[in-house]
């Protein structure tokens, strides 16, 4: 395992993913049922108002909202057909809510963990705004635990608009087992 | 704490937020997952959660809480001031009905070219001050009299290399 572990984790270290483009940009009512979601009652984040009388200049998303902003494109297969089909499937079929355009990881650890998020914040993504990422496996690495090897592996994702202006940086750790 | 806090608001030591969510339902949970369509059964369909993965039930999103500590130190840097980083792990599953609050101090508080640089401990607890989730964050705000915390947020040299304490 050990050995098989390390090709593994020098195989994916550093690889980048292709750019990936959110689907659409965001848009107000989008961001209104995001926030009535996370119960915040900024009046910021609907009142155009006061939206635009503040540094935003107009009605922005939450700060970590661009890591939610990569919904499925119409026209693509139905996570939840995969419901039907199998009483078994926990329908995430077909998502990924992690690589953001990196390859999965095929090794024989299953069993995953959040290790946590590492976030630096420049801006917001504004109404109208579309959200990029470029993902790279920033660290993925062997160790050795009490219940034996796992692989620790650190995702750092660089969330821009579309024009280039960096929105956020996402280092997120995972515990493979 | 004013509307609109400066640096001089701060002190080490400080208690934030808390910030009460109450008890997150079931509703809640499908209320957040359906607005970022995640369709993970986990989140919404106890018969799946609790008879095929074996959890106690439906289980409240990571994702969800990561913004609850986000709108913490939002809340707390006031309108002018601008959450720069953040860092957080979960320490427990968290399933439907257990009430969620979001609180923390102030660790640090340093000036740096011309702006103030306030480190908080954070966490989000459920019942009895049980720990959910811990991290720390580091906000910008504006010194009192001082120039306005630019946005977008572009950090001088030396404030660059202020970093958020290591665990």
């Amino acid at each position: 395992m050990s050995g098989a572990a390390e090709e593994i984790a020098s195989r994916y270290r550093g690889m980048r993913g292709d750019p990936l483009t959110a689907p659409m940009p965001v848009s107000g009512d989008a961001i209104r049922r995001f926030v009535q979601a996370i119960m915040d009652t900024d009046p910021t984040y609907f009142d155009e108002a006061v939206a635009g009388a503040s540094k935003f200049g107009g009605i922005a998303a939450p700060p970590l909202y661009p890591v939610h902003a990569f919904r499925r494109p119409g026209g693509t297969p139905d996570p939840l057909q995969s419901v039907q089909d199998d009483p078994d499937a926990d329908g995430t079929a077909g998502t990924d809510a992690i690589g953001f355009g990196l390859p999965p990881i095929d090794s024989p650890f299953k069993r995953l963990l959040n290790g946590g998020n590492e976030i630096e914040f420049f801006r917001c993504l504004h109404d109208g705004e579309t959200s990029v990422a470029r993902a790279r496996y920033a660290e993925v690495t062997v160790k050795e635990g009490r219940s034996g090897a796992f692989l620790l592996v650190v995702i750092e994702t660089e969330f821009s608009t579309t024009g280039g202006d960096k929105l956020l940086l996402n280092r997120q750790s995972l515990i493979w087992r | 704490m004013v509307d609109a806090p400066v640096f001089e608001d701060f002190a080490v030591g400080q208690a934030i937020g808390p910030l009460h969510k109450g008890r997150i339902t079931t509703a809640h949970i499908m209320r957040w997952s359906a607005s970022v369509e995640n369709w993970h059964r986990i989140h919404y369909d106890q018969k799946f959660a609790t008879g095929h993965d074996g959890l106690p039930d439906v289980v409240i999103n990571g994702s969800w809480k990561q913004h609850i500590l986000v709108q913490l130190m939002k809340d707390t840097l006031g309108p002018s001031g601008w959450l720069w980083k953040i860092k957080f792990r979960y320490r427990k599953l968290d399933v439907a009905g257990e009430p969620i609050t979001a609180l923390g101090e102030v660790t640090d508080a340093v000036a740096c070219d011309g702006l103030g640089f306030v480190t908080c401990c954070i966490r989000l607890e459920v019942a009895d001050g049980v720990l959910s989730t811990d991290g720390s964050a580091l906000g910008v705000v504006k010194l009192r009299g001082g120039r306005a915390v630019s946005y977008p947020f572009v950090p001088t040299a030396a404030q660059a290399l202020l970093s958020l304490p290591a665990e």
